[in-house]
């Protein structure tokens, strides 16, 4: 396969709760190694598209593929072992291990109890959690516990527990929510670390964040996608401009 | 992190050289007493493991203590005198022949309906090996269907809760097999090949600390392996596990299991040393005063939680020596659950950890890199 087949593809998505259709017949690819946004206001589908990947949420139409692999309406576990990290928008990690023990369990390669009855990390482990803890910038704080950390640190924590897997494709669930601005800056260059070597699907309403990091955005309105492309594009698309972005531009 | 394991270990170790020697300074009557404590010691690493541990608070871990007790109680029933002189020359429980429809047949095939139940415990060992087999087949089956169904909390509770009474009242209800209320009394002795385990005897005593000590190095083992981890990280958020990867039903099932087991273990060893099983083992009131020894003696703790059953008993005995503290009891172990609650949530165990900590940042301190091997440093890529 050359670096540029689908990671991730949609293939006219759709949900129906009781007739409301919260994401209504999606189509979407995801090349190996993109980074792309998903933007749109709040009901525009984009949380709800990515519980349907992550499996969440059935679906009730259409195909999700992981590479060849079809993921369509599997329990969560199992699209979580096929290669698919989520993250949350509300940051989840194991409050009562320290930085150190999250991840350790983030890097367990095979998840089963029988197999996990074993002491200790092979050593190939214990260096995948140390880079990892390099990456998102808690070393110094390996040792501490999870609960004890800030608001920011623990979303960066959440995020090393999904590259610590290493996950063909990462579902971040806007990263940013209740960031400062220091700490949404250092996001943005995390995951633009992880550009290249991880396929990442990001939901985001932060602009700023937007162009730190976006090379290609989708843009959804009440379930639909409404347009695709690059900054400029979505910027200029006279559509995005009247359903999203009022007529002042994107702020 | 390394240095606590070390002070753990070293405790371990106390405790159980502690119980290793005890039988020097114990007159016989009192080691009956003692081992009896220590049984309820296994209990108490049952209930951290599954409560602490694995975050599944159990109000009915009484059933598997219970099942424990009665499987081997049939078999130790079954090698009593009373059993083998009822006019056959197989052995048949006195209760049955009470109870038996006038000619019925002194066997246990069909003295009454469902005594043939009690045939293949006449070997002792399969009496031994089903008080572990039947509670943990009971918990496989109740832990799947509830963790399966992601019912998690109290309403875990509140099944086991149901499950333990609905139990003790089918034992109850099934007199003629059961001895109903008054359980099984006048029980046979265990018998290794010739040797038979007296229950006021030194042996047994041995037997019954060695398993706690076991129980306790094992227990500790287990979940200090990456899936006793894991399962820690299920008992914070099993939602995030979930969605690690993790089949998180199969991970709390598993270890619901294991304290099933240690539960069941306890049972049959208390069959042994008190020589008798009843129904009151499945009372409410006991399932929950176990979840009061781990609240007491720290739940987070196996040996925390062992301590706490122990020191409880301890307690409770020394009072009913006095006459006039005798029915006050039961008011002051809620009376000491509500202040350990509120004062000392992670329990005794919790106290001495943060004593020991306080301890430790006291005393002049090695140097600081000789303490902790630092990780490899990551060269961290600063791009702008």
């Amino acid at each position: 396969m050359n670096s540029h087949s689908a990671a991730l593809t949609i293939d006219d998505l759709s949900v129906d709760f009781l007739g409301l259709r919260a994401v209504d017949g999606v189509t979407m690819i995801v090349r190996e190694g993109e980074l792309r946004v998903l933007l749109g206001a709040n009901g525009a589908g984009k949380t709800t598209l990515m519980d349907l990947i992550s499996g969440k949420t059935p679906s009730t139409q259409g195909r999700i593929h992981l590479y060849d692999l079809d993921i369509t309406n599997k329990p969560p576990d199992a699209i979580a072992r096929a290669g698919i990290g989520r993250k949350f928008q509300i940051p989840s990690v194991f409050k009562e291990l320290t930085v150190r023990q999250n991840l350790e369990v983030g890097s367990c390669r095979r998840r089963g109890v029988l197999s996990n009855l074993r002491l200790g990390f092979p050593g190939e482990q214990t260096r995948r959690v140390d880079e990892v803890l390099g990456t998102i910038a808690l070393l110094d704080r390996a040792d501490t516990l999870a609960a004890d950390l800030s608001h920011g640190e623990t979303q960066w924590l959440e995020l090393g527990l999904l590259i610590v897997q290493d996950p063909k494709v990462l579902l971040l669930d806007e990263p940013t929510a209740g960031m400062t601005q220091s700490e949404t800056l250092k996001t943005a260059r995390i995951i633009r670390e992880l550009r290249g070597r991880h396929t990442i699907v990001v939901v985001e309403h932060d602009m700023a964040f937007v162009r730190e990091i976006a090379e290609r955005i989708t843009v959804m309105h009440l379930g639909k996608v409404l347009a695709e492309g690059d900054i400029a594009t979505i910027e200029s698309d006279p559509k995005v401009r009247a359903a999203y972005l009022g007529t002042k531009g994107i702020h | 992190m390394a240095a606590r394991r070390v002070r753990d270990v070293a405790l371990y170790l106390v405790f159980i050289a502690v119980i290793m020697v005890l039988p020097l300074f114990v007159e016989d009557y009192a080691l009956n007493q003692v081992a009896r404590f220590l049984v309820y010691g296994i209990l108490g690493v049952a209930i951290a493991l599954s409560w602490g541990y694995a975050g599944i608070l159990n109000l009915g871990q009484g059933l598997f203590f219970g099942l424990g007790a009665y499987m081997m109680a049939m078999s130790l029933k079954l090698a009593s005198n009373t059993s083998l002189q009822q006019g056959s020359d197989k052995p048949v429980p006195d209760f049955m022949l009470w109870n038996a429809e006038p000619g019925a047949k002194t066997d246990l095939c069909c003295i009454s309906k469902a005594s043939f139940l009690w045939i293949p415990f006449q070997s002792q060992w399969f009496g031994l090996a089903m008080a572990i087999v039947v509670p943990v087949a009971i918990a496989a089956l109740a832990g799947s269907i509830m963790f399966r169904n992601r019912i998690s909390g109290v309403f875990v509770s509140i099944m086991t809760l149901a499950m333990v009474l609905l139990v003790r009242l089918l034992i109850i209800d099934a007199q003629p097999v059961t001895n109903g209320f008054n359980g099984l009394t006048d029980l046979g002795f265990f018998k290794i090949g010739d040797f038979v385990l007296d229950n006021y005897g030194l042996p047994l005593y041995y037997i019954v600390a060695a398993v706690l000590a076991l129980t306790l190095l094992l227990t500790r083992l287990l979940v200090e392996t990456r899936a006793g981890l894991i399962l820690q990280a299920t008992r914070e958020d099993a939602n995030r596990c979930l969605y690690l990867g993790f089949d998180v039903p199969m991970y709390q099932t598993f270890f619901f299991c294991v304290s099933a087991a240690i539960a069941g273990v306890a049972g049959l060893l208390y069959a042994n040393v008190a020589q008798f099983a009843s129904p009151t083992f499945m009372d409410l009131s006991f399932s929950i005063s176990m979840v009061v020894w781990a609240a007491v003696g720290g739940r987070n703790s196996l040996l925390g939680a062992c301590l706490g059953a122990i020191l409880i008993h301890l307690l409770e005995d020394a009072m009913s020596k006095t006459p006039a503290l005798v029915e006050s009891w039961k008011a002051i172990i809620g009376l000491v659950f509500v202040l350990s609650v509120l004062f000392m949530p992670k329990g005794i165990a919790g106290l001495a950890s943060d004593f020991g900590d306080f301890l430790a940042r006291r005393l002049p301190r090695p140097r600081r890199t000789g303490l902790t091997a630092d990780p490899p440093q990551v060269a961290r890529e600063s791009k702008s």
